[in-house]
């Protein structure tokens, strides 16, 4: 505990991919950098755990897509072990024993397409150009520091001034598009391209993807358009995943933040952020071991951040109620199962697509039954499911000739539990998922080896995010850009001097990006910090 | 109507459908020394807002169900007092029926409505005021948003910006830190919002019904409902998020106050008279051809009729561009209403109410006693099914206004909510009776001898509202409000300024900004764009 002694620059709470993110950056130019994670691995709830031995888990994650280029490169995460594989492609099988397929060849997607609409393949091409043109439309605002429209000074001025040069510059149609997927469902939205109800359902599942809404939800489409952002220029062309597991992510970018001199504690749970005269000046640990740190930066979520952290007192009354009205609602839990064998999809005729993405998502009324089931609390009788069987492509993941199956379930409620006991729902839950699952690829029971379960609530209390949204708040247009978290406190700074916030409940959002870390990296040096 | 039986074959400006809308514009064009004339397809004027005589000496309001939003300056601009409109005033504005036999009003004195809440929780009686006062700014904000043409995002010309000006001047004493509150809010939905403020689940239901009206899906999950919450409550007579009173005479006497109006200005105005094109010359409008193939010219039309009949029917396709075309058929209508009208031989107990029950239930009764009723009212719609537990909004208008209905008689009309215009199973013709015997059924729980009062009912189902009142899948405002189709987006995103892609071809309907109810704005606004392109 020698190196505690130290006075450190920067101190970050959260080793989480954007806590480690932010470590790096501001190690990289030249702050003494110290990051603080409570569990005993770094990665928060981008992490790979060995929980049945032989086994590795990415536990609570699952695929990886949003990471940009630019912080791959300026960080040099493969050589600290980053290595995404791009997954073959996805597999969506259909109640009527059909089913869709996409590739990462859009030729074999075309084609696949057309078994179900020539119409649909053939305007598919069209509506992939301009999602990638609206993403790219998009792209630089997620870059850009949200200004404050109630006290813009002159550089959020000269931003506002960027904003409305930017927007002009897309043209009316291209702009329409954009307040269009900003404001719709996005059921409603691709309905406007698309007749053929599985291809919708395989695009609309994206669009719900960590928000408590159905695929008919207004606000919806605009989720979409922020994973597509992430196939743009990703680090891979398409949903990948990392070899050895997600938290061989998070393990790179604390590789990189080592390298250029951060250090890293685990099992070190922050009690509190010590303030003195509305300036940070440190950390004091659960085991009341204080650490000084002219810079404080926070990986957490808001509620822990503004609440958990830090007194009551210490804060404008304004930004508590704020703070308290930010929306969570984690709607996505995850099974893990460890299979003693490879299951079949009957209707997989193509076998590659089992190293690709598993898509349970037969229809668009699927998925919104599913929304149905699970929103007056509770979770999915039949839910939405993105499978991946990483140990297809990566033998590290398991023995020999047995296989690790990593299951994105969507919709569970954080508050599920709440209404009998915990590990009974939990169990329920998980089975609902393996009885779904069955429904597609019957075998898959008598392959189980062993099975982990994890609701929203479980994250919450592994990982610390509240009530377990993987986003760290949800994605919708009112906590956005310079409302997120809230509107004044988007700049990753706080009311309390030398106090910053670099988690995803921060501008752009969620998603393994690493871009909030990344910003609030150069806003903290930008202070001069 | 009766019109002069000899009309000119030349008009400055023809309307193309007697709604109030297009009666607003052709007042204020009249107004303005233009030869206006009006043609509606059915033999009386009004569109959705008339009054209609199902059964002798009962007259009811068929759609619309009261003229609360209607703009201050429509009425004295166009002299509507002077023309019989006369509004009589109703109080509360929503009583809350509990299954409970329990009931929450909502009072024009918030003082007395704060005393009413308290029975359900003090913490939300104390919230109120704070949430009336500062929700009730924020009206302002949009009530100004309304009246402007919206601006061609994302080009904004020096015209906009003065309109821009004039929306923002009116509320910069909020202080620009509120200013951005309006914009978090208004993607909210309506469940979110008061969840920031209320914590009772039946006040909360109290004031999200209203937030839904035009809007096909429910309250929870639907984003963008505070901004429809925050239309409704801009143009409200009240001040309140609701409006409230009954026109004299059922809503068909505000139209006949504005045909009468234009017509005192000059303008003729034709009923059953239908037109089934309009004429288009080298791209212009040049005027519009009848059902009986007579052709009238103009040097303006406007449409006050809904988008699909205006571009898809009435303008040969050949004149506008694919995409134009592509996007009305993509504006989402998704009608989910019907409306039930009763005669009544006499006023229904509701067990619930003591004595004053007669004052309580003379402004909007509500069965949605919770957000989650509301919400799962509208569940089974996204399948093609409808609750049988619907949301339901009661006006019995002779309690206010006698003259409607035989001497000791009643009217009783209730708009359904959820009803889905497309079912999966079964037709609407079919179902008509059904949805009577529901509502009775319904109501029953609430007034046991409700069933004895009825001596005869009359059902609007959502085929109706389309077939009769041609609008478009039973949506009664041509075009549902949500927040893809407000503002610049509405009715078409680069269409929202009153003019159609071809030169001479206004619109005027619910479906351009700022949107539906009786409101006159977008006629209005319309004739206001009109006067200026044409100096």
């Amino acid at each position: 505990m020698n190196s505690l002694t130290k006075n450190y620059d920067a101190i970050i709470i959260g080793g989480g991919h954007n806590g480690l993110t932010a470590a790096a950056y501001l190690a990289k130019a030249g702050r003494r950098v110290l990051v603080l994670e409570q569990r005993h691995l770094v990665g928060g709830a981008a992490v790979t755990e060995e929980i049945y031995p032989g086994f590795k888990y990415t536990v609570y994650s699952y695929v990886v897509s949003l990471l940009p280029p630019r912080i791959i490169q300026e960080l040099q995460l493969p050589k600290h072990g980053l290595h995404v594989m791009p997954l073959e492609g996805a597999f969506t099988p259909m109640e009527d024993g059909n089913y869709i397929a996409s590739y990462s060849d859009e030729d074999d997607t075309l084609a696949e397409i057309r078994r179900h609409s020539k119409r649909d393949a053939d305007i598919f091409p069209v509506f992939n150009i301009m999602m990638y043109d609206l993403a790219r439309a998009v792209k630089p605002i997620l870059t850009m520091i949200p200004p404050d429209p109630a006290n813009p000074g002159l550089e959020g001025l000269r931003t506002l001034r960027d904003l409305g040069g930017h927007l002009k510059s897309l043209g009316k149609e291209k702009f329409h598009w954009l307040t269009k997927i900003m404001t719709m469902s996005a059921y409603d939205f691709l309905r406007e391209w698309f007749e053929t109800d599985v291809l919708i359902a395989t695009q609309a599942q994206i669009g719900v993807i960590g928000t408590f809404l159905g695929p008919k939800s207004p606000g919806t489409a605009y989720v979409l358009l922020h994973y597509y952002m992430g196939e743009l220029d990703g680090a891979s062309s398409t949903w990948g995943s990392q070899r050895g597991g997600t938290g061989g992510v998070s393990e790179a970018i604390a590789g990189a933040a080592r390298s250029f001199g951060a250090e890293i504690l685990c099992n070190a749970p922050v009690k509190q952020v010590i303030i003195k005269n509305g300036q940070a000046i440190g950390i004091a640990l659960e085991n009341g071991d204080e650490i000084v740190g002219k810079t404080i930066v926070s990986g957490c979520d808001p509620k822990v951040t503004f609440r958990t952290l830090v007194d009551e007192k210490e804060l404008p009354s304004d930004l508590v109620d704020a703070i308290d009205k930010f929306k969570y609602r984690g709607s996505s839990g995850k099974v893990n199962l460890a299979l003693d064998g490879l299951p079949t999809f009957p209707a997989m005729k193509d076998k590659a697509l089992i190293r690709g993405m598993q898509e349970i998502c037969p229809s668009v009324d699927y998925l919104e039954r599913a929304y149905d089931d699970a929103k007056y609390g509770g979770f999915s009788k039949r839910p939405f499911m993105g499978c991946i069987i990483p140990s297809t492509v990566d033998p590290t993941m398991a023995p020999p000739g047995k296989h690790v199956m990593s299951i994105f379930v969507q919709y569970a409620s954080y508050d599920m539990p709440a209404h009998g006991d915990r590990d009974q729902q939990r169990e329920a839950f998980g089975n609902a998922v393996i009885d779904s699952l069955v429904e597609f690829a019957p075998n898959i029971k008598n392959l189980i080896l062993h099975k982990q379960v994890i609701t929203p609530w479980d994250i919450e209390q592994t990982v610390g995010i509240t009530e377990g949204n993987i986003s760290h708040g949800e994605l919708m247009l009112d906590q956005l850009f310079f409302m997120r978290p809230i509107p004044g406190w988007a700049k990753y700074r706080t009311p309390v001097r030398n106090y910053y916030q670099c988690g995803s409940g921060t501008h752009p959002g969620g998603g393994i990006t690493g871009t909030p870390g990344r910003m609030a990296a150069a806003e903290i040096l930008k202070d001069g910090n | 109507m009766s019109a002069q039986n000899e009309h000119p074959n030349k008009y400055d400006v023809i309307v193309v459908g007697g709604g109030h809308n297009g009666l607003v514009a052709a007042g204020y064009l009249a107004k303005a020394g233009r030869s206006v004339l009006v043609l509606e397809k059915r033999d009386l004027v009004g569109g959705a807002a008339v009054t209609e005589e199902f059964y002798p000496g009962f007259k009811f309001s068929s759609l619309a169900d009261g003229a609360g939003h209607l703009l201050s300056e429509v009425v004295t601009d166009l002299n509507l007092s002077q023309h019989g409109f006369q509004i009589l005033p109703t109080d509360p504005l929503i009583l809350s029926l509990l299954p409970d036999g329990n009931h929450l009003a909502i009072w024009h004195d918030v003082n007395r409505t704060i005393q009413e809440i308290t029975k359900f929780s003090s913490v939300d009686a104390h919230a109120y005021p704070k949430f009336i006062e500062w929700m009730y700014k924020i009206s302002r904000i949009v009530a100004e948003m309304n009246r402007m043409t919206p601006p061609d995002l994302p080009e904004v010309g020096l015209r906009d910006l003065k309109g821009l000006f004039s929306f923002i001047s009116p509320v910069r004493g909020l202080g620009w830190k509120h200013i951005t509150q309006v914009v978090r809010i208004l993607p909210m939905s309506i469940a979110d919002l008061l969840n920031e403020w209320f914590q009772s689940d039946i006040v909360k239901g109290a004031i999200a019904a209203s937030a839904v009206n035009n809007i096909s899906s429910g309250p929870q999950e639907s984003n963008g409902t505070a901004y429809n919450f925050l239309y409704n409550w801009s143009g409200s007579n009240t001040g309140l998020f609701r409006s409230s009173g009954q026109v004299k005479g059922g809503m068909g006497a505000l139209t006949q106050a504005l045909a009468k109006s234009a017509i005192s200005l000059g303008a003729d105005i034709l009923t059953n008279t239908e037109v089934i094109r309009i004429n288009i010359q080298d791209g212009k409008a040049t005027g519009v051809t009848l059902a009986n193939g007579e052709q009238i010219l103009a040097k303006t039309v406007i449409s006050a009729a809904d988008m699909r009949t205006t571009f898809l029917k009435l303008v040969d396709p050949y004149y506008l561009e694919p995409k134009f075309v592509r996007n009305v058929n993509y504006l989402k209508y998704h009608g989910t209403m019907a409306r039930v009208h009763f005669a009544l031989g006499r006023l229904p107990i509701f067990w619930g109410l003591n004595g004053g029950s007669e004052q309580l239930i003379k402004g909007h009764v509500q069965i949605a006693p919770t957000v989650t009723y509301i919400q799962q009212a509208y569940d089974p719609v996204k399948y093609g099914a409808y609750s049988k537990q619907p949301y339901l909004d009661i006006q019995i208008p002779t309690l206010t206004d006698s003259s409607i209905a035989p001497e000791g008689k009643h009217i009783m009309s209730v708009t359904v909510k959820y009803l889905p215009y497309k079912l999966s199973q079964g037709n609407w013709d079919e179902l008509r009776d059904t949805i009577a015997k529901f509502v009775i059924n319904i109501l029953s729980d609430y007034a046991p001898d409700f069933g004895q009062c009825v001596q005869n009912y009359n059902v609007i189902t959502p085929l109706d509202l389309e077939k009769v009142y041609n609008l478009p899948e039973g949506n009664p405002v041509h075009g549902e409000m949500t927040l893809n189709q407000f503002m610049w987006m509405r009715p078409i995103p680069g269409y929202a300024q009153y003019r159609a892609p071809i030169d001479g071809l206004y619109l005027c309907s619910a479906a351009t900004h700022p949107g539906g109810g009786v409101t006159g704005i977008n006629g209005r606004n319309a004739s206001r764009q009109i006067l200026e392109d044409l100096k």
